[in-house]
């Protein structure tokens, strides 16, 4: 146990670096995502939400490819991907619905 | 001025890349938010605005520090801080510094 933790802790993708801060500022996100999960649909902001779902996808793939290569980060970006599709949809239902109530 | 575009369009970090088209895309967000200084502030996300600014900062100190160096990276993380500090400024200013009128849609 003392052994993982410190070879997390000596990573070249550890806590002393900012090759981990990074994916942490990230989940800012997918926090901020979720909290907004439970707030009405029509404090969605479709631009944020749909930037967010392109930016999530490529930077998925650059997490990938970086070196060195950051599984934290494309952690971070899936799980980011998948709440932003979440509000994306949330967000044109309520749309399509409201649509059809003329 | 041919050499030039070679050299960019062959750039470790150059469009024929993801370390050139994830930044790119990243300006994404900031115009998305640009686009929202119009939206009234009861309708911006503290904790998505908090999140676009912490990502800014952190990521443009990351940008300097992997490798290949990313400058495109760099500027679009300061410009996402920016605007996430600028939207957090209109909101505050609304929820903590202005006369009450009568709440329309308070959350």
């Amino acid at each position: 146990m003392a052994a993982t933790l410190k070879a997390f802790w000596n990573s070249p993708v550890g806590p002393k670096t900012t090759h981990f801060w990074g994916p942490v500022a990230n989940w800012g996100f997918v926090v901020a995502g979720l909290a907004d999960t439970q707030k009405p649909t029509d404090m969605i902001s479709e631009n944020m939400t749909g930037a967010m779902c392109i930016y999530s996808l490529l930077f998925m793939r650059f997490a990938y490819m970086v070196k060195p290569r950051n599984y934290l980060l494309f952690g971070v970006h899936a799980s980011n991907e998948c709440v932003q599709l979440y509000q994306l949809q949330r967000w044109v239902n309520f749309r399509m619905s409201s649509h059809d109530c003329t | 001025m041919a050499s030039k575009l070679t050299a960019f369009w062959n750039h470790p970090a150059g469009p024929k890349t993801i370390h050139f088209w994830a930044p790119t895309f990243k300006w994404g967000i900031s115009i998305a938010n640009v686009a929202d200084f119009s939206k009234p502030p009861e309708k911006l996300s503290y904790p998505q605005q908090l999140a676009v600014t912490a990502t800014g900062v952190v990521w443009s100190r990351y940008s300097q520090v992997i490798t290949p160096k990313n400058w495109n990276l760099f500027s679009v993380n300061v410009a996402m801080a920016a605007t996430g500090i600028y939207q957090l400024s209109r909101k505050i200013r609304q929820d903590y510094m202005s006369v009450p009128e009568a709440p329309l849609n308070k959350v």
